[in-house]
């Protein structure tokens, strides 16, 4: 087997490594979330994260060289991959610390890996038939973004939040509501048997760019109940939900007509969310454009994908040197 | 036994090697808390000068705390990382009796109280007992330099104070008579390769915290929101 590489991300509540080949076939990937600790607190509490990461990067990263059937103490293997950032610095320092030294270990090189690259590598783990460019839109808890992809590694930030991630202001609504953490399957779930427009949304348009803005809906679905106390549940979640996907959708209409594309690709965790892929398969129909839908698996943070941007990355750039330090606000536009 | 040792507990960065045959380095490399840049390439030029391959590692032992939370899980991480990947033994120690070990190397004995700089005012303290080997007299615990000053029995036989927690502390500690300051900030790396290389080696190795992350404190003491 040839041009292996180990991924590894740590850079929130996922431990996570993955074995990827250089044609990007999966061979092993691993991820041990320390999310039901975090559940109590309504968000991931960093600390928590932090000290769940150094008692599983050890054998997530085993567990991965295993799986792919490589010999843990002698893997043949490119190189690592590992998230350098943006995320929880204290969560960051676990993988990379330990990428550096199994790379010091094996005498192999390694690479540090922007996460939100990482999404952007997911679809062509999952099609070998992925035809350029590509209109992706990446929404997590953490991030928003609207992203041009010319080709693999090759990227225009169109627009992005100017406040709340999409997956954020999910979180903030379903605590509002009295619902579980993370508040995106919650609500979604919920929003399946509840009216879209019970209750008046206004849909945030920041204007004519491609920015996204969520904390003002979250302010506004709160006045809004509070006027409307006896709405159902599920009319809240369903309007809510429709309101989010309504900003989405518009955002990304925009962009697609002024940048014409072959594919439209969702990614991040709120690429699980059931109304989002329903809107972007619409769109994507509409404009005559493959749509790229992540798997489950493919939507969570996982280290294939760390792998798969680090072996483009590896090949262009080259490794990094020891002295890489993690960078917890790295942003995608910085990338190059 | 070719042993390495990692020490990330405090805002220093500070490795070592000592070799079958004998020869020893070691080294603070950084001072700024900039742990996970300067500790690889740190190992890695150490093992140059030495002559090894990181193969040729039979053992790692490392400072598992009390002290600076993400220094410890840098130095961890690093340490888990690298006996994993060569199929080495792991050995944890402490901060604290690397601090008395260190102290004991350099002719120290008697009483011996080791405090790491625990921030927000407090200490991590342990104290020893220095004769011809180093006795823990106590367990690990988060104290401040005033508890232990005002605690400290009037008709006490002299005792030695060291670590970074009483360099931040000094006037607190200079109230106590009869005390002497063993100047000494890092846990002493030297300490690490021989305790290292005498002690069993762990299956695991896990941080030494003595503190409940801040959510989780704030979380229990305070009534959950309706
Ligand atoms: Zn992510």
């Amino acid at each position: 087997m040839m041009g292996l590489v180990l991924g590894i991300e740590t850079s929130c509540d996922e431990t996570a490594a993955s074995v990827v080949d250089e044609d990007f076939h999966v061979l092993s990937s691993v991820i041990e979330s320390s999310i039901d600790q975090h559940r109590a607190f309504g968000g991931v509490v960093p600390e928590l994260a932090g000290r769940a990461h150094v008692a599983t990067i050890g054998p997530v990263v085993r567990r991965a060289l295993l799986d792919a059937g490589l010999d843990p103490l002698n893997p043949t293997i490119l190189g690592i991959a590992v998230t350098s950032g943006p995320g929880l610095i204290g969560s960051l320092l676990v993988g990379l610390s330990a990428a550096k030294a199994y790379a010091l270990a094996w005498g192999v090189p390694f690479v540090g890996v922007n996460h939100l690259e990482g999404h952007l590598f997911a679809p062509l783990l999952e099609r070998s038939d992925l035809e350029w460019p590509l209109m992706t839109l990446l929404v997590s808890g953490g991030h928003s973004l609207i992203v041009l992809q010319s080709g693999p590694g090759e990227h225009e930030v169109l627009g992005e939040t100017i406040d709340d991630a999409a997956g954020e202001a999910y979180d903030k609504v379903a605590r509002w509501l009295g619902l579980g953490y993370p508040g995106g399957p919650e609500i979604d779930h919920l929003a399946q048997s509840g009216v879209a427009g019970s209750l008046k949304l206004p849909i945030s348009m920041t204007g004519d760019d491609y920015d996204l803005s969520f904390s003002g809906l979250k302010t506004a679905v709160v006045r809004a109940t509070e006027k409307q106390r006896d709405l159902p549940i599920a009319d809240v979640a369903a309007s809510f939900q429709a309101a989010v996907t309504e900003q989405l959708l518009r955002k990304l209409r925009g962009a697609l007509e002024h940048h014409p594309v072959k594919g439209l690709a969702l990614a991040g965790g709120v690429a699980a969310n059931s109304a989002l892929r329903a809107g972007v398969t619409d769109l994507a129909k509409e404009f005559g454009v493959v749509a790229h839908l992540p798997s489950m698996a493919m939507c969570t943070d996982n280290a294939a994908m760390i792998a798969a941007a680090g072996t483009y990355r590896l090949r262009h750039d080259g490794p990094s040197s020891f002295d890489l330090s993690a960078t917890p606000n790295w942003q995608l536009a910085d990338v190059s | 036994m070719n042993i390495v040792a990692i020490e990330t507990a405090t805002p220093a960065c500070a490795v070592g090697v000592r070799t079958t045959s004998g020869v020893e380095v070691t080294r603070v490399v950084d001072d700024g808390r900039r742990h996970t840049e300067a500790l690889a390439g740190a190992l890695k030029t150490l093992l140059d000068e030495v002559e090894l391959e990181p193969r040729d590692v039979n053992r790692v032992v490392v400072d598992r705390g009390p002290g600076l939370f993400t220094g410890l899980r840098v130095g961890i991480a690093t340490a888990i990382a690298f006996s994993q990947a060569l199929g080495c033994d792991l050995v944890g120690v402490t901060s604290l009796e690397l601090l008395a070990g260190g102290a004991f190397d350099s002719g120290v004995r008697g009483t011996l109280v080791a405090c790491v700089d625990a921030r927000r005012g407090e200490i991590f303290a342990q104290s020893f007992l220095l004769e011809d080997a180093v006795k823990a007299l106590d367990s690990a615990r988060v104290s401040t330099a005033r508890e232990i000053v005002t605690m400290w029995p009037a008709n006490a036989t002299p005792a030695a104070f060291t670590g970074d927690g009483v360099e931040r502390y000094r006037n607190e500690f200079a109230h106590l008579a009869l005390a002497t300051i063993v100047d000494q900030v890092v846990p002493s790396v030297h300490a690490g390769l021989s305790l290292g290389t005498v002690r069993s080696p762990d299956e695991a190795v896990s941080p030494l915290y003595l503190r409940e992350a801040d959510a989780v404190a704030n979380f229990t003491t305070r009534e959950r929101p309706q």
